[in-house]
């Protein structure tokens, strides 16, 4: 094939400008193909693309490069479903206008036409372009005549090879796209041909069918069996296709890990004729699988063992006559697929023995000198997910499986020669291996891997020191450091001598400061307390030489809290004098700021009273004096949250601008939406004054909560605050009681406020939705009338109202439970005289000193007539809406 | 199992970028289902400039590695496979398999059939895998029998068409690339029956096998009582079949003599049909004892038209080859320095070449070096702070030598000398290298008796066995 570097040629068949353009075009579009895309040669590279191809003045070479670009960038040529449409049909017109002599063009052309229908997002029985394109590669794949137009017989086996690839590309963006050719494809496999192709797509459109049909709890509907072929321009059957079309299909799917595509399968019926057939197929393939290369025999594994797992009537010992002959082999895809198939059935496939010679043959892979170390760290890595048997630890972590003991994994030993990635793979392992002796181990055994472990980490320790050494090496020495505090957090006795070999490290080389620094925000408290406690100790107890002296500031800005204060701001004292430029002096008030943080007060005063006279740059000294005042003015708490990370984004030249962004937000007081819920309980009539009942729901947990109250036009006397210590969603609360001083007895609304501390020490303010004061919530009962004094004491009252007040009378309609009911529910303590069902005298006193008395009496079916006297004209069209409002409540 | 890209990267230190995309190819159709598989995970595949930026980065091959980056040099930050995520753009690209042979980097991404969060192990991705061994077919290809740079960008050249044939949709046909470029030539030729894919075609002529056995040594002797010396042989066997047929059989059998060393660690080419369960679990994780299998080892196979290596296997033999002695006494700016080697009475005292390499890092340049052999001569690189004991053919027939001398060093200047993280202050070390033709250290061999041809005609049987060694 002249499909390589062709430009001599083209010289002679065309211009060279046209050439020499596309040259330039396609380089500047492949050195970065959105900045081409958005230049003025972007929007037309498409078109003018597909209309080149057709131009007989350029050279193939030249036309095989613009299809090269059109195989790798056709969502760039041609970004919509209608444009690769196009492209398509338009590609697929070139390819039937070729001349019948050999041409380079005809392998590229297939590829690009299913390259822009399947990527475009074509694909689809209303594709014009689709509809050519299937039945023209199964024409070809099947290796039937389509005519002269196809080129010399020389490049039929080519065209077929790739006429197959184009298909199963196709069924792997559009499953079941083939699954009516199942037949077709079986009948062809047992024939001549290529049989690599054929089986992979075989074995895919079979797992796509499986799945599809699962989902519709359909069978195979004879699908293995041989059908008719699909003609050019005839019908292709899309059934499958459209049922599976919203969920494309792994072609290897992850770990079974039990997902639901295995409860999915099995959920499908076959007869035992469909099952006898499907067996028939998968062995046909499996038999046939070694005449494939090793990558495709993986892939085919990959493919049956997800297509079998799971479907009743299966059994997996199809595989078991292939696996002998895979495990014995030094191909990374063989190995993995065999992997996949432990992963995929188990027991059912792998009896214990056969786990433990994996395991073996994985283990020897793992250090086998004669592999590349990519491929090594790879089954070193399936060495520590192992699909097991029986696995005892939790899913989804890394552990060594049971059956690898210590004596398997000699071989395996990280050494200080070895390459980081390499050091640190086999350092896990050997981390996990002390987990599991650890027992051992106190029994006083041998040689332990403990203290191979220990003289490693003081090798790369040893290294990390050198002078003048890469950073790759410091790097290591403590990924080493942070792997083993992970693995053996509860193993004392690994982790103090790593503690102080750390410590050593930081004497030697006090530049590794910021890796000290990100190993303490990363390690758990185990290895964390004790090394912040050395660190320390390390710098306040030798101040060091100059250089040093910004290592020791930023490591102590990590370290520094409230233990060993003294030594700590001796230390800063002595500093301080050294601190000449804007840098140290930046670093020394980082530490200041830890300790005032860490809540360290007196003699941090005087420092920062020191510094704020001392400093030299006047930034230096702003900050020391704010320090200062912070540390005057704000108790402990609120100075670590003023101190706290910065809510505001961290602003540039300034440090202390970006500074007191941070104290703004942490000192002030911030909007806030409502963290609770407010609304007025059920009325209770009782004691001197009226009294809301307030219900709470919280939403937010805050302290110190004190909500404030308006009362609007000032009808009631102000309110006094209440004050709650603490809410919690989640935990009941009791109702919060409002007492009210109305100054006339009138409904008003309650504007809300609510400020509150936030759990992170913030202070904040809500508005809450105002609350409404309805009349009757201000209704309180007279003092009860001694036994058999009632009515009389309600006659007086009657009589008292007049003639400073008013009287009326009204109708108050009544529901279906009648007047007893409405009394019973909103007046019952109000009640002074009561003759069930048809007559009540109510007395009702209204704060601040005023009375409402009704009379309702002589009842009928829908209704009542009341009489009612007041000593405040003013409420009686209150009283009105308010009668008629609980007649309609009921 | 597809991939989304592939690159080809050759490393340049010094120049602005470090590096140069030297090719590339996207797989939009795999593209397409990453975006589907990968949901609100999905990253897509950067363009060449940014992604060369971040390879470089995270395998510190860039220069700006002076100070302290957390997104690489955090302790958390600990990748233990060549399979990376690279940071692009604020997004993550996850999995990124990169590896460096040769000056040239060698990249790609495979598809992910799953949403990328939580991530998922990396065995549970088929994907991987495959990528592997496109990436290790790439490299085998473009490093076959090249010897310059002319003849790598001829084969760089090459690569866009042969991983259209390969690799026409991100899906590996087959990661033996030279196979696909044979296939080319042989396009003319008909398919017969179940031809195997490996195959291209048919061999006419006359029938021949040829069986190479190379083993090599790597052996680290510490004179030293808490670390044990260590000396393993790596053994590979490489045929070609030249055989008339189809599919011919044919049966290899390695065999031992009595007193030879048991072949371990045995891995076989996929052609081999079937294997002896003893071959499969003779391991070098079990103690060496008499009981351990001495074969013959015999492998079944359907060869395939081209050279293969038939299997790889090591061996623990009783004694190291050669045992070497090396002292080196730090006496102000000179080392004194003491070699002695000794080659064991069972080794064929025959060499293609033998000289012990004596280099001297983390120091000054050598100034002056005064020295005396027992044997062979010495060869002095100043600049390179190297020196070269070149022992010749033969050692004596007491089958003792010795180098004694003092080396002195100029002042150090940081750039020009070889720093070495191992060799800090008295530690230090020589290499040796040699070649012994015909002669396994094992007795590993294979004779005209070995090889059994089921097919017409009888095959010239020809064999030979090499044996190279490094000493540390």
């Amino acid at each position: 094939m002249a499909a390589g570097s062709g430009r001599g040629l083209a010289c002679l068949t065309m211009g060279p400008t046209s050439r020499e353009t596309w040259a330039q075009r396609l380089g500047t579009f492949r050195a970065s193909p959105s900045a081409f895309m958005a230049g003025p040669e972007g929007e037309d590279l498409g078109r003018h693309l597909l209309s080149d191809l057709r131009s007989e003045k350029l050279s193939e070479p030249t036309k095989i490069s613009l299809l090269a670009l059109s195989l790798e960038y056709p969502a760039q040529l041609w970004p919509d479903a209608p444009a690769a449409e196009a492209a398509a049909t338009s590609l697929l017109d070139t390819l039937v206008l070729l001349p019948p002599r050999p041409s380079a063009l005809r392998r590229p052309l297939l590829l690009a036409a299913t390259t822009a229908l399947a990527a475009g997002g074509a694909l689809g029985p209303t594709s014009g372009a689709s509809r050519r394109l299937l039945p023209l590669l199964l024409g070809l794949a099947s290796g039937r005549d389509l005519g002269r137009s196809f080129g010399p017989a020389s490049e039929q086996r080519t065209l077929q090879a790739t006429a197959w690839e184009c298909l199963r590309e196709l069924e792997s963006c559009k499953p079941g796209l083939l699954g009516g050719c199942l037949g077709l494809l079986r009948g062809l496999l047992g024939q001549e041909g290529a049989v690599q192709p054929l089986s992979l797509l075989l074995a895919l459109a079979l797992r796509n069918a499986l799945v599809i049909q699962a989902r519709a709890r359909a069978g195979l509907q004879g699908l293995l069996v041989a059908g008719d072929w699909p003609t050019e321009g005839g019908p292709w059957n899309w059934m499958l296709a459209e049922e599976g079309d919203a969920h494309l299909q792994p072609q290897a799917p992850s770990w079974p890990a039990a997902e639901e595509g295995e409860c999915r399968l099995a959920t499908l019926e076959l007869s035992p004729e469909e099952a006898r057939e499907l067996r028939a197929a998968v062995a046909q393939l499996l038999d046939a699988s070694y005449l494939l290369t090793p990558v495709a025999q993986a892939q085919l594994l990959w493919l049956l063992g997800w297509a079998l797992r799971g479907l009743r009537g299966q059994p997996p010992v199809l595989f078991k006559p292939q696996l002998v002959r895979l495990l014995g082999t030094a191909q990374l895809t063989l190995l993995h697929a065999v992997l996949a198939l432990k992963a995929a059935f188990g027991e059912a496939l792998f009896t214990a023995q056969d786990e433990a010679l994996l395991l073996r043959r994985l283990t020897l892979a793992a250090q086998h000198p004669a592999l590349p170390l990519p491929a090594r760290l790879f089954y070193l890595h399936c060495l520590l997910n192992f699909p097991e048997n029986w696995p005892l630890g939790p899913a989804g972590e890394e552990a060594a499986p049971l059956l690898l003991g210590s004596q398997l994994c000699r071989g395996l030993l990280p050494s200080l020669l070895h390459d980081p990635t390499a050091l640190l793979a086999r350092l896990h392992l050997l981390c996990l291996l002390c987990v599991e002796d650890e027992e051992k181990e106190e029994k006083g055994q041998d040689q332990s891997p403990r203290r191979y472990l220990e003289e490693l980490l003081a090798g790369l320790r040893q290294r990390a020191a050198l002078d003048g050494g890469p950073r790759a090496l410091a790097t290591l020495c403590f990924q080493a450091s942070y792997l083993v505090a992970r693995c053996l957090a509860g193993q004392p006795v690994v982790l103090t001598p790593l503690t102080h070999g750390l410590a050593q490290l930081y004497r030697a080389q006090p530049a590794l400061a910021p890796h000290f620094v990100d190993l303490l925000d990363r390690v758990g408290p185990e290895l964390g307390e004790p090394l912040k406690v050395v660190l320390r100790q390390e710098v306040v107890s030798r101040p060091g030489r100059d250089e040093a002296l910004r290592w020791h500031l930023q490591m102590l800005a990590r370290v520094a809290d409230g233990d060993a204060q003294s030594a700590t701001l001796g230390f800063l004292q002595a500093a301080a004098a050294r601190c000449t430029d804007w840098g140290l002096q930046q670093a020394l008030l980082q530490v200041c700021r830890a300790l005032l943080r860490a809540g360290v007060g007196g003699g941090l005063a005087d420092l920062l009273q020191a510094l704020a006279r001392q400093l030299e740059d006047p930034d230096g000294r702003d900050h020391a004096r704010l320090y200062y005042i912070l540390l005057a003015h704000l108790e402990e708490p609120k100075l670590g949250v003023a101190l706290g990370p910065s809510l505001a984004a961290p602003a540039l030249a300034s440090s202390l601008v970006a500074e007191n962004q941070g104290f703004a937000a942490a000192l002030m007081v911030q909007e806030a939406p409502a963290p609770i819920r407010l609304s007025v309980g059920p009325h209770r009539a009782k004691g001197p004054v009226p009294v809301l009942q307030l219900q709470v729901e919280v939403l937010e947990q805050v302290y110190s909560l004190e909500l404030r109250f308006r009362v609007e036009r000032q009808i009631y006397a102000p309110l006094g605050a209440v004050h709650v210590p603490c809410l919690c969603p989640g935990r009941p609360t009791r109702p919060l009681l409002l007492p009210l001083q109305p100054r006339r007895p009138a409904p008003s609304r309650l504007a809300v406020r609510a400020l509150y501390t936030t759990p992170s020490g913030l202070t904040c303010h809500a508005r809450l939705p105002p609350l409404l004061v309805n009349f009757a919530d201000l209704f309180l009962p007279f003092p009860q009338p001694p036994e058999g004094a009632e009515l009389g004491f309600f006659e007086e009252l009657w009589d008292s109202c007049l003639p400073k007040g008013t009287e009326s009378r009204l109708w108050c309609p009544l529901g279906p439970h009648g007047l007893e009911a409405l009394v019973s529910r909103h007046l019952e303590p109000f009640v002074v005289v009561a003759q069930p069902p048809t007559s009540y005298l109510i007395a009702i006193r209204l704060p601040p000193d005023s009375r409402l008395l009704l009379r309702l009496e002589a009842a009928q079916a829908d209704g009542v007539p009341v009489a009612l006297r007041t000593d405040d004209w003013a409420v009686l069209p209150l009283v009105g809406d308010c009668l008629r409002g609980l007649s309609v409540a009921g | 199992m597809a991939q989304r890209a592939v690159w080809l990267i050759s490393h340049e230190p010094g120049t602005p970028l470090c590096g140069t995309v030297r090719f590339s190819r996207r797989y939009p159709t795999v593209e397409k289902r990453a975006k589907v598989f990968n949901g609100a995970s999905y990253v897509p595949v950067p363009e060449d400039g940014p992604f060369l930026k971040a390879l470089l980065f995270e395998l510190r091959l860039s220069d700006d590695d002076k100070d302290f980056s957390e997104s690489r040099d955090s302790c958390s930050h600990i990748n233990k496979t060549s399979i990376y995520a690279l940071l692009i753009g604020g997004e993550e690209l996850w999995p990124v398999i990169a590896f460096m042979k040769n000056g040239m980097i060698y990249a790609c991404v495979p598809l992910v059939e799953q949403t990328l969060f939580p991530r998922p192990p990396l065995i549970s991705i088929s994907g991987i895998s495959q990528g592997f061994e496109l990436l290790f077919g790439v490299q085998g290809f473009l490093y076959s029998g090249q010897k310059n740079d002319s003849e790598l960008n001829t084969k760089l050249s090459q690569l866009p068409d042969l991983l259209l044939q390969t690799c026409p949709f991100g899906t590996l046909l087959d990661a033996n690339l030279e196979n696909s470029l044979d296939s080319i030539n042989f396009a003319s030729v008909t398919h017969p029956q179940k031809q195997p894919t490996w195959k291209a075609g048919t061999y006419k002529g006359k029938p021949q096998v040829s069986i190479s056995i190379t083993e090599k040594v790597k052996s680290m002797q510490y004179d030293k009582q808490d670390i044990a010396d260590t000396w393993q042989v790596i053994g590979v066997v490489t045929c070609k079949c030249d055989l008339e047929g189809s599919m011919p059989n044919v049966t290899i059998s390695l065999s031992l003599p009595t007193n030879g060393s048991p072949l371990q660690d045995i891995l076989v080419h996929p052609c081999v049909t079937s294997l002896d369960s003893a071959i499969l679990t003779s391991s070098s994780i079990d103690a060496a004892d008499d009981s351990a299998f001495s074969g013959p080892y015999k492998f079944p196979l359907t060869p395939p038209l081209e050279s293969f290596n038939l299997c790889y296997y090591t061996s623990q033999v009783p004694v190291p080859p050669i045992l070497g002695f090396y002292q080196v006494k730090e006496e102000e700016v000179q080392l004194k320095i003491t070699v002695n080697l000794k080659l064991h009475e069972s080794v064929k005292n025959s060499f293609e070449f033998c000289e012990a390499r004596i280099p001297f890092y983390n120091r000054g340049p050598v100034t002056h070096v005064e020295h005396k052999v027992s044997f062979g001569q010495l060869e002095v690189f100043r600049e390179k702070s190297l020196l070269i004991w070149i022992i010749g053919q033969k050692f004596p027939k007491s089958l003792e030598i010795s180098l004694s001398g003092t080396v002195t060093f100029g002042a150090k200047s940081h750039e020009k000398q070889p720093f070495d993280q191992i060799c800090i202050g008295g530690t230090a070390y020589l290499k040796l290298h040699f070649r012994i033709l015909d002669y396994t250290l094992t007795g590993c061999y294979a004779d005209q008796h070995s090889v059994q041809v089921f097919a017409s005609g009888k095959p010239k049987i020809s064999t030979c066995k090499l044996y190279r060694f490094k000493l540390t």
